[in-house]
């Protein structure tokens, strides 16, 4: 055993580093979750606050933390609605455009949004949006109506968050799909074109199909999601006024752990939100598992 | 091909449609180009679409003027850098290592990492951990924390495992330890995966401004996009114009009424973004094949 482990010495060696961060980084903020149960303040131990059973857990009685839950999936439903079947119709509108160099160029296009922060897609929103010189509320004012608070207001934040979201990740989720799309056998549509199939019956008949497999992982891997609305694009279109609709779960740990010093409390919203997203991951995998016969892991 | 005449009206759609979409996209860049590069008390009375209509640079000197402004680029080139070379070594050597099917205990290894995608101790916790190991307030906090992705290890792991084991195994028998054989052959095999994960990393870091808002309040120590996102809410423009040489400059400048903050915020927003859409021709062949090896399932 000895001579096996000293053979494979310099795998290990290689395999430390990154052992080590995970334990930084990773398993000893799992310890920390304790906090949850405890009375912790910043610059004590956590090892010497006092238990206080599940006195942090009294959020769940809050009727904010109830409206911060129903936001987070409200928003995420919405963006899975819309964002889901999007880049399955881009990829197959790319796919039927028989110029070579559009095809490209729109690919190239579609995919450049990614690549900037949602900061940046803030700053795209306030310049189109604002109330005194944003683009579009100068056209509302010339078609003769009056201008619309789009950044600070309740109806329109949703809207924002989800056209937004498409903006930026339709192009980018297509790759996948136009993947797919590629290995489709060319002798398929061949043999369509020769039965007189014309181009919508061969996308239904064929391209689709071949999309399938494809369409259900992307399903399937973004179940777990569902309960999570990223705070990276939340958090900069959010403010005091349109806070009542845009507190997510991930904004509400925020505030309430770093910003207001109630650790205990975020850290017991964080171990809920934990717990549901790891069940919903598992039990996802179970699911898969029955239906394509082979779980993700 | 000989397109029937619906075919030919549909195809014409489907190029509108895609156009409009290409529109949507460049059009947001091009027109806070216009308004940056605009006298900004002129380009408030609204009507600057494409063009500037009164141009001038002033905004651009203001922005790169400004030291916190250049400050916060040094911080933001440093963590990049260090922290997509650091990134991909540790990434490599741990899917390396992880490669040898031999290796003793190397599901219980696989398994440790594995946990770590599916349960986490959320931020506070994470907050806690960061704070005692002396990061909450330091540069390292945006290089250590992100050294290892497991989800870019996991990527790694199995491109390597689809190099041929016979070449490997022909090396071992030449002699070659395993230290060369990822020097020399494991390396040169996997440059496009390195280039793809090395693309990733880098617009990560480039792009965070999560770890400079929460984690870190010294203002010299604060990247891009954090400013950024303090400048997102600012409603004067105190928060550009913060250090003493900057007013200095503007004192200078018998400009000054002429500039605004969305017009500061513009130049601000595309100094950010013109590093991205810079590189972004030279690394496109890369991102696909990266996003395809990383969505096989491992």
């Amino acid at each position: 055993m000895y001579a096996k482990l000293y053979k494979y010495r310099w795998q290990y060696l290689m395999i430390l580093p990154g052992v080590v961060l995970l334990l930084l980084f990773n398993y000893i903020p799992m310890v920390g979750i304790q906090v949850a149960f405890r009375d912790f303040q910043i610059g004590t131990s956590i090892w010497n606050s006092a238990w206080v059973g599940l006195d942090n857990f009294s959020f769940i009685q809050d009727p904010q933390f109830l409206t911060v839950v129903k936001n987070t999936l409200y928003i995420s439903v919405l963006k899975f609605i819309f964002g889901f079947p999007a880049p399955i119709l881009l990829a197959l509108l790319i796919n039927e455009v028989t110029r070579p160099v559009f095809k490209r160029f729109v690919q190239s296009v579609s995919y450049l949004p990614h690549f900037f922060s949602w900061i940046v897609v803030a700053y795209i929103l306030q310049s189109f949006l604002t109330l005194d010189s944003g683009l579009v509320n100068q056209f509302i004012n010339q078609a003769g109506g009056d201008s619309i608070f789009f950044l600070g207001s309740t109806e329109w934040f949703r809207p924002m968050v989800v056209l937004s979201g498409l903006w930026k990740e339709t192009g980018w989720n297509t790759i996948l799909y136009l993947a797919a799309i590629t290995t489709i056998d060319p002798q398929l549509y061949e043999s369509a074109k020769v039965e007189g199939a014309g181009r919508l019956s061969q996308i239904r008949h064929i391209t689709i199909p071949g999309m399938l497999p494809t369409i259900s992982i992307v399903l399937i891997l973004s179940i777990p999601s569902l309960i999570t609305v990223g705070m990276d694009q939340i958090y900069p279109l959010m403010n005091s006024a349109n806070q009542e609709v845009a507190d997510v779960l991930d904004t509400y740990i925020l505030r309430s752990g770093l910003q207001q010093g109630y650790f205990g409390m975020a850290t017991a919203v964080g171990l809920l939100s934990s717990i549901i997203s790891l069940i919903l991951v598992v039990g996802t995998n179970q699911f898969s598992r029955k239906i394509n016969g082979e779980g993700l892991w | 091909m000989k397109m029937s005449k619906g075919e030919n009206i549909a195809q014409y759609v489907i190029v509108a449609l895609l156009g409009l979409l290409c529109v949507s996209v460049l059009y947001p860049f091009l027109y806070m180009l216009a308004i940056s590069l605009n006298d900004g008390a002129d380009a408030a009375k609204g009507g600057v679409y494409l063009w500037p209509r009164n141009f001038t640079l002033i905004n651009y000197e203001i922005v790169l003027g400004n030291e916190i402004i250049r400050n916060s680029y040094l911080i933001t080139i440093g963590r990049t850098v260090l922290g997509t070379i650091g990134g991909l070594l540790v990434t490599l050597l741990v899917a390396y290592g992880l490669s040898y099917r031999g290796l003793p205990f190397r599901g219980t290894i696989l398994g440790y990492i594995l946990i770590t995608m599916l349960f986490s101790g959320g931020l506070v916790p994470y907050y806690i951990q960061l704070n005692n190991l002396g990061l909450i307030n330091s540069f390292w906090v945006y290089v250590l924390p992100g050294l290892f992705s497991v989800w870019n290890m996991f990527v790694m792991l199995k491109f390597i495992q689809g190099i041929p084991e016979a070449l490997v195994e022909s090396a071992e028998l030449d002699g070659a330890g395993p230290l060369r054989i990822l020097m020399q052959m494991i390396i040169p095999l996997s440059k496009p995966m390195l280039a793809a994960l090395g693309l990733f990393t880098a617009v990560g870091h480039w792009n965070d401004w999560f770890a400079g808002a929460f984690f870190v309040t010294k203002q010299e120590l604060i990247p891009v996009q954090t400013f950024l996102q303090q400048l997102l809410a600012a409603s004067d423009l105190s928060a550009v114009l913060g250090s003493n040489t900057n007013q200095e400059a503007l004192a200078r400048s018998s400009q000054l009424q002429n500039i605004t903050l969305m017009s500061i915020k513009m130049a601000v927003v595309m100094v950010s973004a013109i590093p991205i859409l810079c590189v972004y021709p030279f690394l496109q062949k890369y991102f696909v094949k990266g996003v395809l090896v990383g969505s096989v399932k491992g």
